[in-house]
């Protein structure tokens, strides 16, 4: 068995207090929990704090372009559906730049780890506001308060058929570790949101804001994970925003439609040159 | 061109079908290139289509000749359309001694200038297709016997070509019925025509050739080259390379994914390598903008992704049914940053198929992006070709490791900084192997290293594998006569119309040589010098309007001549006319 210690490579250096090093802690935890080997496991990040993430988790690592995670991890998952893909974005790699990619690869189920680190706002290039930055926010792009209505991903990935759709919270680790967990063994693409303070440039969507905002799907006996109705009405709720395993379903993974056999990556083929089969091809030019 | 003369045997003939989009006149001119070519003719084909569905005018020319061609000639001899209207707008280009046959109903007689040495013929295709077969579509099969009486075409071959079109689709009733509106066709033309306006061609021997277009050879040099994975988005003219593949490669544990845009398309081909696919992906202008960033972080994290751009009119959505060379310098200068890249220009069908081959031997063994860059003239349109040979192709991995060879190493660093700049590659899921590929400037380890000296370092060791592949490319190919003081440069499609340009001049007493640059990046500065240096006078052909390619050149090559430009954008392809005119205008 693997232990946490397992998957440190090194001190990450994000700003003291930030929501990053929670979540950085849940992926260990999980992954020790689930014993992941990090040689069969694969994290694409994107540009934004969180993309320093490979530097300090063990595994194979794939750090692209702002927004391009999900194609990247797509490409990676079907030549190689042995590997546990996990893709790592933050709201504005996920929600601006990449929300082509983002409802593409919920419709499309392909077996991903989808980790979106929402702290509302964009942390790296110095703080303008995101969408999901709270309208009226001010900040450095937006000096007289954003005027722009903020976007909800659990809510789009429910709206683009996701079969599993998750918020956690970094200032709640071992929950968020659980999340992961459960995320790992979903069959499809799985979506767990984490919010995540910024401290230096986001001082409305504190640890304290999230703590009181926030309630656990869990502790609520009566919500059941396979009712999307009830779902759409959580999410919908402006005024209490919802903890936990949200939705999920069962559907096929894109790469077991897609691919002649899940179990012989594409990646690991042999490329000899079969002659007569091509020769009888270009028989049809004939 | 049809050598008309009585008594003379035809060694070259063009065909021009049209009428409107929905029609199946590009159907009934790919029918007819295949006869053609089964009866021992070389052939070109060219469509000029809308953008359009339905009801915008349509037209294919399909060119035979006994001589090996590669481009739709200069004139037409025999013109079958489904309206007047295109009789109207191509009347120039019929030949002396050429036929028409018009479907034009409601029309009065034909002007004057037609009828000088060509012969007009109303032939009611769809209303004789509606009154005898019950449905408008049997006009094509009619129109095809109508061609075969002209041109004597074998009746036993195009029999043959149905039963394999319709046979296994659609059954024998409809072979039956595809056969008669064929005899139908036949017997009708006899009718209406005299034996002195047939255009009687020869039959010979049809060994060892294929027709295909530019785009199906590429998918074709894809599938023997190994490659196993292709994302892309439908864009014309570069669909068909896809769409053929998304037949076959399933069968070859393949698979083909149609992305959301050209970001993903790219990015994912950029995954796919990364997990160590043979991946690849295909568009056009404005999908390459978009391919662009992406571009960038194949250089970068050096991933070993193929693209294959097929050209069309631009800028903006331009023509996109049209051809262009317009895009020359889009992935030779495009993208942010310096990286490496290299960009081949096929000229030919052999040359799509052996091109796309190499490409993904040179994209792994450099670990760079890799570009195939044709235009529509070549990737849709249909030419005979010398049939490929699989049992040459051999595939190189370049530093991939093995399995093996990684588990025997210490210490292994993705970007190593090793001499010839290719440094050792492994893929996620293998032992050992453990790295980052990163498109933040990285160190060895391809973790993120923004240090001065490591950046440097870096860019020369990626920037390094360029000097040792440009020792591996494809060396440019001198046609024509070498002793000659005119030179012409030019790349890709427009090879067939420079080829008999060559000829035409030749007839004429102008000896010329045509260097054609089948490696645009990295340049092939050295052949292209000497090249240069050994004449008196170049022409730059080229299908654009600033001069691309003249641009590149001046830009790579020191002390380079003037250049004296043969451009046209008019969204056709060249005719050799078009170039032997202006060199034999040219003072000298």
């Amino acid at each position: 068995m693997r232990n946490k210690e397992d998957y440190h490579l090194e001190d990450p250096a994000w700003c003291r207090g930030c929501g990053l090093f929670g979540v950085f802690d849940a992926l260990k935890r999980a992954a020790a929990a689930q014993d992941l080997d990090p040689e069969q496991t694969v994290v694409v990040t994107g540009i934004g704090c969180h993309g320093r993430l490979n530097n300090c988790f063990r595994a194979y690592g794939f750090h692209g372009l702002h927004g391009r995670v999900l194609p990247v991890a797509t490409g990676v998952k079907l030549n190689n559906p042995g590997l546990l893909v996990v893709g790592v974005s933050g709201d504005g790699d996920a929600y601006s730049i990449g929300l082509g990619h983002f409802i593409h690869a919920v419709r499309r189920n392909v077996g991903i780890v989808y980790l979106v680190v929402d702290n509302r706002i964009y942390g790296l290039t110095q703080g303008q506001f995101s969408p999901t930055t709270e309208m009226g926010f001010v900040s450095i792009s937006s000096p007289y308060g954003s005027k722009e209505f903020p976007i909800d991903g659990p809510r789009l990935a429910l709206a683009a058929g996701g079969t599993f759709i998750a918020r956690g919270f970094s200032g709640n680790v071992a929950h968020l570790a659980g999340l992961f967990e459960k995320a790992v063994k979903h069959r499809g693409f799985a979506l767990i949101e984490a919010l995540s303070p910024c401290v230096t440039h986001n001082k409305i969507n504190t640890y304290e804001w999230f703590r009181k905002n926030i309630y656990l799907l869990e502790d609520d006996s009566g919500y059941h994970p396979g009712d999307k109705m009830e779902a759409w009405t959580r999410l919908q709720d402006s005024r209490r925003i919802p903890i936990g395993l949200i939705y999920q379903e069962q559907k096929p993974p894109f790469e077991e439609l897609v691919l002649p056999d899940v179990h012989k990556p594409i990646a690991r083929e042999g490329l000899g040159v079969d002659v007569p089969r091509l020769e009888k091809i270009m028989e049809k030019f004939r | 061109m049809a050598n008309l003369k009585k008594g003379q045997p035809i060694t070259d003939i063009s065909v021009l079908i049209a009428g409107k989009a929905g029609d199946g006149v590009l159907f009934t001119g790919d029918v007819l290139a295949k006869i053609l070519k089964r009866q021992g003719w070389e052939v070109v084909t060219c469509r000029d289509f809308p953008s359009n569905i339905r009801g915008e005018a349509t037209s294919t020319v399909v060119r035979a000749s006994l001589d090996r061609i590669y481009s739709w000639g200069d004139c037409i001899d025999v013109l079958l359309a489904f309206d007047c209207q295109a009789v109207f707008k191509n009347v120039q280009t019929i030949a002396r001694g050429g036929v028409v046959f018009c479907d034009g109903e409601g029309i009065g007689a034909m002007p004057d200038p037609l009828k000088k040495g060509k012969t007009f013929h109303r032939f009611l295709l769809r209303q004789l297709a509606k009154e005898k077969f019950g449905q408008e579509v049997y006009k094509n099969m009619i129109a095809l016997g109508a061609l075969s009486y002209v041109l004597d075409l074998d009746t036993q071959i195009i029999q043959e070509i149905i039963s394999e079109m319709f046979l296994k689709k659609k059954g024998q009733e409809i072979v039956d019925k595809n056969t008669q509106a064929l005899m139908l066709g036949w017997a009708k033309a006899g009718e209406m025509i005299a034996d002195s306006e047939c255009h009687a061609l020869d039959r010979t021997t049809d060994q060892g050739r294929i027709v295909l277009s530019g785009d199906e050879a590429i998918a074709l040099g894809a599938l023997a080259a190994g490659c196993r994975f292709f994302a892309a988005y439908p864009i014309c003219p570069a669909s068909e390379i896809w769409q053929w593949l998304a037949v076959y490669l399933p069968h070859f544990n393949g698979a083909v994914v149609q992305t959301e845009d050209e970001l993903a398309a790219m990015n994912m081909a950029i995954g796919a390598a990364y997990a160590g696919a043979r991946a690849m992906t295909s568009t056009s202008g404005p999908g390459a903008s978009l391919m662009m960033e992406a571009f960038s972080l194949a250089g970068m994290a050096e991933v070993p992704v193929v693209v294959a751009h097929v050209q069309r009119v631009g800028p903006a959505t331009g023509t996109p049914t049209k051809t262009e060379q317009s895009d020359i310098t889009q992935w030779i200068y495009g993208s942010h940053g310096d990286f490496p890249r290299i960009v081949l220009a096929p000229g030919t069908v052999e040359e799509c198929f052996e091109f796309t081959v190499k490409a993904f031997n040179l994209a792994e063994r450099y670990q760079c992006p890799v570009i195939l860059m044709t235009e529509l003239d070549m990737g849709q349109n249909l030419r005979t070709a010398r049939e490929f040979h699989f049992d040459k192709i051999s595939i190189d991995r370049g530093r991939l490791l093995s399995q093996e060879e990684l588990l025997g190493m210490d210490n292994f660093k993705r970007y190593e900084f090793a001499a010839d700049g290719i440094s050792p590659r492994a893929l996620p899921g293998m032992k050992n192997g453990l790295h980052m590929v990163e498109g933040n400037e990285h160190n060895e380890k391809g973790y993120r290293d923004e240090d001065p000296e490591i950046r440097r370092r870096m860019m020369d060791k990626r920037m390094k594998k360029l000097q040792a592949a440009s020792k591996n490319l494809i060396a440019s190919r001198v046609w024509g006569d070498r002793k000659a003081k005119v030179g012409i440069l030019g790349t890709g499609s427009t090879l067939g119309a420079i080829v008999e340009a060559q000829g035409q001049l030749a007839r004429k007493g102008i000896p010329t040589k045509f260097l054609q640059l089948r490696t645009l990046w990295p340049f092939p500065v050295k052949e292209t010098e000497a090249f240069l240096n050994s004449c008196r006078q170049v022409f730059v052909v080229e299908n654009n309007f600033s001069g691309q390619l003249s641009r590149l050149v001046k830009s790579q090559v020191e002390g380079c001549p003037r250049f004296k430009n043969i451009l046209k954008y008019s969204s056709l392809p060249f005719k050799p006319t078009d170039i032997s005119r202006r060199i034999r205008r040219a003072p000298r």
